[in-house]
């Protein structure tokens, strides 16, 4: 009862001074507002990357000669490493009972025309027919090359979104001839525009039979990656054993020796890739917070101002009774409803202003909890911890004085 | 038990390396009903004095029993409550919230003892009724001539409906017929059974009340009751 009085009052104090709350507004609003762009932003990329790499599935994991190199020493180490040989997949398919699809995979980077439009060092990737059942590729229009197509080595093209953009320009793809690196290829499908972060890969690629670029493209330097899906999730990393032991005694590797390929899943790239960006990451969140703390101090500082300004009312209040909870309560209060207002508006704005910087690299990023809860956390504790200093000044305040205060 | 009871009361002030001693063993009972007027010329303690009966401060050694309750050794917030529930000021420059409505200011003290709204703006504007200002309660104070903000404070004193109204020089700020509406408005209090205590250096004022303590140089000078023929009351 007195607390939701004592409420009011804090309410009336601040609209009582609009423009000096405006202000100090203000500086808790542009406060949590960059916090929870930067929070918004990275999560949505975050979330994207992850969209990305789910594509893949929990069963799924990939083979390469160099997957990702964190040094430059373990770079130079990996470049000496010889390729994947098309083989592989063959033995892979006999030595690893876990396994259930194994999809070989090689890619290069050629001119693609279409009439008298042509797009330059578009990735070309040749996978089997099966790389479909593995990894979500959304078919939009047409179909996706089939074992018969791969068998017979035909020139026929799967094309991402926004090669089909820039090429048709509209018109129906699907039986059209292109010419990839000269030669001509027949569009029998079309991808589903992915966007994001990483999707934009596979919206700007071309797909092709996997034998078709083996023939067109060479094959005696250049290796190919395997992708492979194991039974079920549980089984996965007994699997990538079978896999590695496959590949170990292909490649004549020795008991002593690590081996000299990579095999990772989605969440093993997932992870180093966090890992990567972890310093940029929290120190983006740490240059927000400077602001938060320059909002506090704003508030603090204001609060101050509205202590010493209040001393005589702070003396009737306590002549009349007023515990001294009640009166540090009542500015306490005022620094919370300003600060939680401004975080509550920082936040609608803070999303706002990551979703219109983020849409520029094609994510698209809904509001999130954890940035909702981390606004309501920091400005309430910003509330309390810079509130409390003048609370507790006006609530130690000796009556006598206060009432003589001129 | 007399409403309130000092004994061997001392107020010391450290004052650089001095000490002061501001009072000086004040022992006094004033009943409940009474109308005392505490006297004295500036410097002699009655402001201590007041603060100490009004409970805004405690005393350097000695005892005071408010209503029974043993004060002197309280703390803070139990001041607090005494002042809230026992104790109704006036003073000399009304304190009243200036941003606030008259009806605002007399709620005040309600607001700390756990009113509800309703109850409050009832109480409020009984008390309004008392000091015959209902037709202002809409008003601020600075909107309100200075014997109505006066009167809005002593309304805010008699809300709580409390032991003991003190009153600080309450005529001070006041021109000559407008301190004759307040003291009548005193009188008028005390006849209906509230315990006043007057504090002010003005004889005249003083007047009106049925007994004068003279404090001076921290103690107790006099303390005489005022006879029936030099008395002041206006009868209303």
């Amino acid at each position: 009862m007195i607390t939701g009085s004592i409420l009011r009052l804090s309410f009336a104090a601040l609209w009582a001074n609009k423009l000096r709350s405006g202000l100090t507004l203000l500086g808790i609003i542009i406060g949590v507002t960059s916090v929870i762009t930067i929070i918004s932003a990275l999560e949505g990329m975050q979330d994207s990357i992850e969209a990305e790499f789910d594509k893949m599935g929990p069963a799924t994991f990939f083979v390469q000669r160099i997957a990702m190199a964190m040094s430059e020493k373990e770079w130079l180490e990996k470049i000496k490493r010889k390729p994947l040989r098309e083989e592989y997949t063959a033995m892979i398919e006999e030595g690893c009972d876990l396994c259930e699809k194994v999809s070989p995979g090689t890619w290069g980077q050629s001119d693609v025309k279409y009439g008298d439009r042509s797009l330059r060092d578009v990735p070309v990737v040749g996978v089997t027919s099966n790389r479909i059942e593995i990894v979500d590729l959304e078919v939009a229009e047409g179909r996706f090359h089939s074992a018969e197509d791969d068998l017979h080595k035909r020139r026929v093209a799967f094309i991402g979104h926004k090669v089909y953009e820039e090429l048709f320009n509209g018109l129906d793809p699907i039986g059209k001839d292109i010419r990839v690196a000269g030669r001509k290829y027949t569009v029998i499908g079309l991808g589903k525009e992915v966007g994001g972060l990483f999707g934009a890969e596979q919206d700007e690629r071309i797909y092709i039979p996997f034998s078709t670029h083996r023939r067109d493209f060479g094959s005696f330097d250049r290796g190919i990656h395997i992708v492979v899906k194991a039974l079920s999730v549980a089984q996965l990393p007994e699997a990538m054993d079978q896999v590695r032991m496959v590949l170990r005694s292909a490649r004549h590797v020795s008991f002593d020796k690590p081996d000299d390929f990579d095999v990772l899943t989605a969440d093993t790239i997932l992870e180093v890739l966090n890992n990567a960006t972890r310093l940029f990451r929290f120190g983006l969140f740490g240059i927000s917070m400077i602001s938060i703390v320059v909002g506090g101090i704003v508030v603090m500082n204001i609060m101050m101002v509205a202590v010493t300004e209040r001393t005589r009312e702070i003396g009737i209040r306590k002549a009349v009774g007023a515990k001294q909870n009640h009166i540090l309560m009542q500015f306490l209060f005022e620094a919370l409803i300003t600060t939680l207002l401004g975080g509550v508006i920082g936040i609608v704005l803070g999303f706002f202003i990551a979703k219109a910087v983020i849409a520029m690299i094609n994510i698209n990023i809904s509001p999130s909890g954890l940035a909702i809860a981390m606004g309501l956390t920091i400005s309430t504790s910003v509330g309390l911890v810079f509130g409390i200093f003048p609370a507790m000044k006006a609530a130690r305040m000796d009556p006598i004085k206060a009432l003589s205060y001129e | 038990m007399a409403l309130i009871e000092t004994k061997d009361l001392w107020k010391k002030y450290q004052m650089g390396a001095e000490t002061v001693n501001a009072l000086r063993g004040v022992t006094i009972a004033i009943e409940r009903g009474e109308y005392v007027a505490i006297m004295g010329p500036s410097g002699s303690g009655k402001s201590t004095l007041m603060n100490l009966i009004g409970c805004l401060d405690t005393p350097s050694s000695g005892e005071y029993f408010l209503n029974g309750k043993a004060v002197a050794g309280m703390n803070d917030d139990e001041l607090a409550n005494i002042r809230n529930r026992e104790i109704g000021f006036v003073f000399q420059t009304f304190n009243l919230l200036p941003r606030a409505t008259a009806l605002h200011n007399v709620e005040l003290p309600l607001i700390y003892n756990g009113s509800s709204a309703t109850e409050r703006r009832a109480m409020a504007e009984d008390a309004l009724g008392r000091v015959e200002l209902t037709d202002r309660m809409h008003h601020k104070p600075n909107e309100l001539s200075g014997g109505q903000r006066q009167r809005v404070a002593i309304a805010r004193a008699l809300v709580n409906k409390p032991s003991l109204i003190l009153a600080d020089e309450p005529t001070g700020n006041l021109d000559s017929k407008t301190s004759i509406d307040i003291m009548r408005l005193f009188d008028q209090l005390h006849r209906l059974g509230n315990t006043i205590i007057l504090v002010t250096h003005e004889p005249d004022i003083a007047k009106h009340a049925r007994r004068v303590l003279s404090i001076f140089d921290g103690q107790i000078a006099s303390d005489e009751v005022v006879p029936e023929h030099t008395r002041m009351t206006y009868q209303s």
